[in-house]
């Protein structure tokens, strides 16, 4: 049986954070929000740096950019906003992206060996290979214990 | 997937509402239940009831103070946050704690509606130390929850640090400052 031989063609969305070019599954995207106000109060949670409304919820916002792309970026065109489970029950998050995102069609084939563990998949984009993002994965890793700072007020 | 939906419902902003102080601690603004204070003084008055404890264990509590024939442990809520250094001018000495606490300035006195559930995603100290987060005047605002300026741990050990304090002051005859 080939690699390829059960995937089928599904839909992307292709973002950008800082220079670099990510992919997420279409489904596992709620939505894509144009950059609300961010609210930011004190809290003690690595990555996650503030909360925006949407809808009528408040949901918390994950800079993910200094993981993919090295540094964070104060300027941003869009959130994406994504489910998070945590065990049984999930709630939304959101991540900033720095510019403009696509909509792609496109058969993922499975990540290069030593990818980190939250890439899924990469998607050819045209001439390019686009890391495709498990978003779960992603801010789980990110948020684990291991990053917290030692210290409370790590002010949003 | 009902867990899901439930949870998502919980979200919701519901339409109870209660009434709030809105307060400011170095520009960050915060609510806490109005129901939960007993008395707001300025810090001028208070001179002669705090006790500045000699050896502080937390750099959070600097003073005690005694008022209406029971002992405070005085927080200051900006070190308590991690928010940059500010002057407090005011002392919300709260209801069924022994907790005041050192605050800015009092914004207002309004009511909100409920306060949305703190975020899953919000892991830290700050699931102890705030009830929800309220949307009001297009702002987020965290509601405080009155008895997470101090653990259980924190309690004994500013109780032994008030002890250390009060017989220092009884050998040097010493009353508050």
């Amino acid at each position: 049986m080939r690699a390829t031989q059960n995937t089928a063609q599904s839909s992307f969305i292709v973002l950008q954070i800082g220079n670099r070019r990510f992919a997420l599954a279409a489904d596992a995207v709620v939505e894509l929000s144009a950059p609300v106000r961010l609210h930011t109060f004190p809290h003690t949670s690595p990555a996650v740096i503030g909360v925006i409304v949407r809808r009528g919820r408040v949901v918390p916002v994950y800079d993910a950019a200094p993981l993919l792309a090295g540094r964070s970026f104060s300027h941003h065109r869009f959130y994406v906003v994504a489910r998070r489970q945590f065990g049984q029950a999930s709630e939304l998050g959101a991540m900033p992206v720095s510019g403009e995102c696509e909509l792609a069609s496109g058969e993922m084939q499975p990540p290069s060996t030593g990818s980190p563990a939250y890439v899924c998949g990469v998607l050819p984009v045209g001439e390019d290979s686009v890391p495709v993002l498990d978003f779960n994965t992603l801010v789980n890793i990110y948020v684990s214990p291991e990053r917290e700072p030692a210290g409370a007020g790590a002010s949003s | 997937m009902n867990a899901t939906r439930k949870r998502e419902g919980g979200l919701r902003r519901r339409s109870r509402s209660e009434t709030v102080l809105l307060f400011a601690v170095a520009y960050q603004k915060f609510a806490v239940a109005a129901a939960s204070v007993q008395e707001i003084r300025s810090t001028d008055s208070l001179a002669g009831n705090a006790v500045e404890i000699d050896q502080p264990v937390l750099s959070k509590v600097r003073h005690i103070l005694e008022h209406g024939g029971h002992t405070f442990y005085v927080v200051n809520a900006g070190a308590h946050f991690g928010l940059p250094v500010s002057r407090p001018s005011l002392l919300l000495i709260l209801r069924e704690s022994r907790v005041a606490v050192l605050i800015d300035s009092i914004e207002r006195m309004t009511e909100i509606p409920a306060p949305y559930p703190l975020p899953l995603a919000f892991a830290g100290a700050e699931r102890r130390w705030y009830r929800g987060l309220a949307y009001w005047d297009d702002m987020v605002i965290p509601v405080l929850q009155p008895g997470g300026f101090l653990t259980a741990q924190e309690f004994e050990q500013l109780e032994r640090a008030a002890k250390s304090t009060a017989s220092q002051h009884d050998l040097q005859g010493v009353g508050p400052a």
